[in-house]
């Protein structure tokens, strides 16, 4: 079955960069392109994969998504794939300061920009991890 | 390159529009033009286009003049537009929203004090949870000219001599909880 | 004595000293006491914050939550201050998302936002909770004959919508009737609610440097003998930079510039050096030893 992922990304650029390599992937590919929307998209219907900018709307509402994720038992058992510049986009993020993930109970983080071989990497990682602990009722 | 370009014209407005909150006020295309913000702005005088043109601006999608501008760097925060607006919409938060929007995508030019001045002035609040004025000038003092430089220095030995400047950094005491609580916000410095 | 919980804020401490002085003798003398907060911190001020305002937020949020703890109703002498509780309050109000949001980074101090503090700016105090009557009849050294223009600038009145009218938005009466009542005569000054320029003075000299001239200029105009102000902000673009407005327009003004609390202060006989009269780049004693 073709996977179904959904970006929430404000830069409409990128987006269309991420998705491309995506779509030529095989998956089926939704953009929101504000988190409003994507948190509306995500309450609507399923999706095997999120990937997720974190500076948007009026300033990290990335993180604000993935914490209403973890606490819907249903949204929360999706990964989530967190892709952000926030390093270059904040003022006093110093260099060489790592930025942390673990949101949800499966998430990872890179940064922009992403190579297409790690992005992909990235994707069937989390997509495959999620399957077996799907597997795996605990 | 027609169909291309429309795309983008529509996703301009969009895009600034999902900046700000969506409670706050109507939507820049209710824009009536009436110009009650120009005529209320006490900085309008200085900007490269007065807030009604880059209002319409923005509808337009003319991202790249926009961004170019000085308008929304200059904008005082004093608020009169907003208060007068007969269509509500929230003109200095349309200020603000691109501001984010150009230091999001480093879009700012290089002789701007505004946002060198912004990034300083954030990270002594991150790192003390006070604001401390002797640690903020080097941000902006090396960018005056000469006169201005002299006045700068002269109003501060003035200031120090009536004991008005502090000489030591303030910094609150719960500070380790205070850089917790941010990074709650924003995911920085190692794990949550 | 009524208590209030106080956010003196930043500018406070040392550049605005004579506000946070004058302030806590006057309400001292006048029955009132006010509270410092616990470890406060910076509220952002207008300066970047507005930029990541889930941020800006946070730091105002934990401040409301400190002052919630005091059950105290809360005053904040400072206009960009006040500004940032008033609007903090009723956008978390209005959002739970996003309180709950701000509330899980407050554990980390041990606080809780809940959202029901009455925030005041400190000249409201003054004029609403204890009333210009109260101070008249307080006052033992009546400023006869001192023309001040009131000074009331932006963040005070915008862009808060909660005025009795539009009139009360665009002419607010209640800083003239204050300085009557302490015996001076306030001047009709035209631009009482326009912008000083704010953080403009520091990102766009020239721009902020007009804005103050115009506001000396019309207050001359109305032969006032010094502003009264209620923002430490405002207090220091229209003295410190006064220098600077007659080095770039070739004017001379020499117009003191003080805090309303100062002006109650020396009403109520507290001596000047307590006020933090003194401090001044713009000497005031020429004006008060009439």
């Amino acid at each position: 079955m073709v996977k179904r992922l959904l970006i929430i990304d404000d830069d409409p650029d990128y987006v269309t960069g991420i998705k491309s390599i995506l779509d030529n992937a095989g998956y089926a590919v939704e953009v929101a392109y504000d988190p409003k929307a994507g948190l509306q998209a995500l309450q609507s219907r399923p999706y095997d994969l999120l990937l997720l900018d974190i500076m948007m709307g009026r300033g990290a509402e990335g993180v604000m998504i993935a914490r209403k994720l973890r606490k819907d038992s249903k949204l929360r058992e999706m990964p989530v794939l967190i892709i952000t510049g926030m390093r270059e986009q904040i003022a006093f993020l110093f260099p060489g300061e790592p930025i942390h993930p673990g949101f949800v109970k499966l998430d990872e983080l890179v940064e922009k920009p992403v190579e297409p071989s790690l992005l992909l990497e990235k994707v069937n990682h989390l997509l495959q991890l999620a399957e077996e602990r799907k597997a795996v009722p605990a | 390159m027609t169909e291309a370009s429309e795309t983008y014209t529509f996703t301009f407005m969009k895009e600034v529009s999902s900046l700000l909150h969506a409670a706050d006020g109507n939507p820049f295309p209710m824009c009536v033009q009436c110009g009650t913000c120009s005529g209320s702005c006490p900085v309008a005088a200085y900007m490269d286009y007065t807030p009604r043109q880059i209002i319409a601006m923005v509808n337009a999608g003319l991202k790249d003049q926009v961004l170019d501008s000085n308008t929304f760097w200059y904008c005082a925060s004093c608020y009169q537009c907003t208060v007068r607006c007969p269509q509500n919409i929230s003109i200095t938060e349309l200020m603000y929203a691109l501001q984010r929007y150009s230091i999001w995508k480093s879009r700012y030019k290089e002789d701007m004090i505004g946002p060198s001045f912004s990034e300083a002035f954030a990270k002594t609040i991150m790192r003390t949870g006070r604001t401390f004025e002797p640690i903020l000038a080097p941000s902006y003092i090396f960018k005056f000219k000469l006169r201005e430089f002299f006045m700068e220095i002269q109003n501060a030995t003035e200031l120090m001599l009536k004991g008005r400047l502090p000489l030591l950094p303030p910094r609150i005491k719960r500070l380790d909880n205070f850089k917790r609580m941010i990074r709650r916000i924003i995911p920085m410095g190692g794990e949550a | 004595m009524k208590e209030y919980a106080y956010f003196p804020g930043c500018s406070l401490e040392k550049l605005a000293i004579g506000y946070h002085q004058s302030a806590l003798e006057t309400t001292k003398k006048l029955g009132v006491k006010l509270r410092e907060l616990d470890d406060w911190n910076c509220c952002g001020s207008t300066t970047y914050f507005h930029i990541d305002e889930l941020l800006a937020y946070t730091l105002t949020a934990r401040n409301l939550a400190i002052a919630e703890k005091t059950g105290l109703d809360v005053v904040a002498p400072c206009s960009a201050c006040f500004k940032n509780m008033f609007f903090t309050q009723s956008h978390l109000k209005k959002d739970p998302d996003l309180a709950e949001h701000i509330n899980f980074a407050l554990e980390e101090d041990g606080l809780q936002f809940s959202g029901d503090l009455r925030i005041q700016h400190l000249l409201e105090m003054f004029t609403q909770d204890i009333g210009a009557e109260e101070i008249k009849s307080k006052v033992t050294n009546p400023l006869e004959g001192v023309r001040i223009a009131p000074y009331y600038g932006c963040q005070i009145l915008r862009p808060r919508r909660d005025h009795d009218s539009a009139e009360s938005l665009e002419n607010p009466q209640y800083f003239e009737e204050l300085l009557t009542a302490i015996g001076a005569t306030p001047v009709d000054y035209p631009l009482k609610t326009r912008c000083c320029g704010g953080s403009l003075i520091i990102s766009s000299r020239v721009a902020a440097l007009s804005m103050v001239r115009n506001l000396l200029q019309s207050a001359v105009e109305r032969e006032a003998a010094l502003i009264a102000t209620a923002c430490p902000m405002c207090q220091v673009n229209l003295e410190c930079y006064q220098q600077a407005v007659n080095q770039e327009f070739g004017t001379n003004f020499e117009v003191p510039i003080l805090y309303f609390t100062q002006l109650v202060g020396l009403a109520l006989g507290i001596p000047e050096k307590k006020l933090g009269i003194g401090k001044e780049l713009v000497s005031a004693m020429p004006v008060l030893a009439r």
